[in-house]
């Protein structure tokens, strides 16, 4: 499989302080590829200098040789900072990514059918005439999406999608960019620190912490080593060995047991606070 | 051969508003620059507000005091100076801003004192200019000369070609200049454009409102309209019906031998006004709950 986008040596500087260094992977066409790693690891960075919006040392490439202006991007950033009270409905909005004649002298129909046909897409096409400023911030995402898409993208880039409490689940947002994908074939990058839904929709995942630690196939790279060098212990997926000696779970013997046992066995006040700890 | 064309122009504003006070060929004059003004601070006020560029507009605003100097050293005509200053402190301005980490706010502050100071400094040197810096501060509409009318309509016939292919992406840059830069809208081309015009734009109604009123002719009908509007065509027309009843209406108001105010101050009082009325109609009907398209 070719790669849509190659990094060599990629080194992002945030003012003074140096984000990413050594920055060495590359991302196969036409696949989802997964970016992971802890906050404040460089993935949003790494994003942003791919898309030309951070300076950045190295060199980035793209397939066939082709230069970033001339690729078409799609991008949804995790959290959009923008003035909520601007009169604007989201038809307005998405129309005005895509529409020549100015959007106060209305929609051309044309241009609004293709806007409510990737309203339907997202799923959200009962948002077309609301405020967007009103939209909570799962909706707006869906909506930055359909914007993104309206681009016709050949990548797409999508910062943690499934951050968005609206979206029910991760497992739902990532179904709905896979059927997207089958259907305009572009190339997808998500960022997410959300490691299930990683293991179960992208095929390619990159390892970031401040540079790559392990880039494959989820198989190879979702190992206990590599989350631990990436995310640190607490983190990763845990290894059931490793809990059995270091996490000691409350028995009846403690005050707050009924009260821990009642989050189910997940919770981690049931298993740190075995000592009768205040209830978390 | 054009002054006589601006003159019929201006003769037909006396048939649009039948008043007494319209009959002096000064008041036709101003009423005529008024229509010109009234779309051109409107439609830009939008793109100001939206892209919070209110302190931008000040600057330019202030700039009048640097052109003024400018001609007076340079021993050219104002209403060439005057523009000739103001785009390139505008420009200045979205160079700085662009290429330095310095918040806009900083970048204008310093920059607004610079010319204000380096003007004033110069004007006050000159007895006869220093005389006349009551007009630039207060704006002098009455004053008006056929040969600044036509620049306006120079200047209106440029900004809504613009307008036709810039609003939508001024629109998504008021929305992201990131996300829009990344979706393909060339975001520093359109930034500098606008800059340009709008510092065109800011400099010409300096006649009407004043140096110091001049931002307000700018924000308050955008300001007014966000109120009540909940779509982008809703705001723009909203903006423009407001843009042009406070210039017609303050014009005339400020001729009526009761009032006998300046004309750029019953301007702003107007659209003030309906700032007010608007603010409270979207207190009692928040246009959130409804969200209607308007």
């Amino acid at each position: 499989m070719s790669n849509a986008v190659t990094f060599e040596n990629v080194g992002v500087k945030l003012g003074d302080t140096l984000v990413l260094k050594d920055v060495n992977a590359h991302i196969p066409q036409g696949a989802s590829t997964a970016i992971i790693g802890p906050n404040g690891a460089g993935k949003t960075s790494l994003a942003l200098a791919l898309l030309g919006q951070e300076p950045y040392t190295g060199t980035i490439s793209f397939m066939a040789g082709r230069s970033r202006r001339s690729i078409r991007f799609g991008f949804v950033p995790q959290k959009l900072q923008f003035d909520r009270d601007m009169p604007m409905t989201v038809l307005d909005f998405l129309l005005a990514g895509i529409q020549k004649m100015p959007v106060f002298f209305g929609a051309s129909k044309k241009e609004k059918s293709r806007v409510m046909e990737m309203l339907r897409e997202v799923e959200c096409e009962k948002l077309a005439d609301r405020s967007f400023g009103a939209l909570s911030g799962g909706e707006i995402q869906r909506v930055l999406l359909a914007a993104a898409l309206l681009q016709k993208p050949e990548i797409l880039i999508l910062d943690e999608p499934t951050a968005g409490v609206d979206f029910k689940g991760g497992q739902l947002c990532c179904e709905l960019l896979h059927r997207i994908r089958e259907k305009y074939h572009f190339t997808q990058i998500m960022i997410s620190h959300d490691l299930a839904t990683v293991a179960a929709h992208a095929s390619h995942v990159i390892c970031v912490k401040g540079t790559v630690i392990a880039e494959g196939a989820p198989k190879e790279i979702l190992t206990h080593d590599v989350l631990s060098k990436t995310f640190g212990l607490h983190l990763g997926i845990p290894d059931p060995q490793t809990l059995a000696e270091d996490v000691i779970l409350c028995d009846e013997s403690c005050p707050h047991h009924a009260e821990h046992t009642a989050h189910g066995a997940g919770c981690k006040c049931h298993q740190h606070h075995h000592n009768g700890g205040p209830h978390a | 051969m054009t002054t006589n064309l601006i003159n019929t122009f201006a003769e037909f504003t006396a048939y649009l508003f039948p008043f007494e006070c319209m009959d002096a060929m000064f008041m036709q004059h101003a009423m005529l620059a008024l229509l010109l003004i009234a779309p051109l601070t409107a439609i830009s006020g939008i793109q100001v507000v939206n892209a919070r560029m209110s302190f931008f507009s000040d600057a330019i605003g202030h700039s009048a005091f640097a052109g003024v100097a400018l001609g007076l050293l340079g021993g050219i005509s104002l209403n060439l100076s005057m523009p000739l200053t103001a785009v390139l402190v505008g420009l200045l301005i979205m160079f700085l801003h662009r290429s330095s980490r310095l918040s806009s706010d900083t970048v204008i502050g310093v920059i607004f004192s610079a010319v204000a100071a380096a003007g004033l400094a110069i004007i006050s040197r000159d007895r006869a200019a220093a005389g006349n810096i009551q007009m630039f501060l207060f704006g002098d509409i009455l004053t008006i000369t056929p040969e600044q009318i036509g620049g306006m309509g120079l200047l209106l016939i440029l900004f809504l070609l613009f307008q036709i292919f810039a609003f939508n992406k001024l629109l998504l840059i008021g929305v992201n200049p990131m996300l829009a830069s990344v979706h393909r809208v060339k975001v520093r081309l359109y930034q500098y454009l606008f800059a340009l015009l709008l510092a065109l734009v800011v400099i010409s109604s300096v006649r009407a409102a004043g140096v110091i009123l001049v931002t307000a002719l700018l924000v308050v009908p955008a300001a007014a309209a966000r109120n009540i509007a909940s779509t982008a065509r809703s705001q723009f027309f909203l903006t423009l019906g407001i843009g042009f009843f406070s210039c017609i209406s303050g014009l005339l108001l400020s001729a009526q031998e009761a009032v006998n105010i300046p004309a750029g101050s019953a301007i702003v009082l107007i659209a003030v006004l309906i700032f007010f009325l608007s603010l409270g109609f979207n207190i009692l009907l928040p246009k959130r709950k409804s969200d209607s398209a308007l």
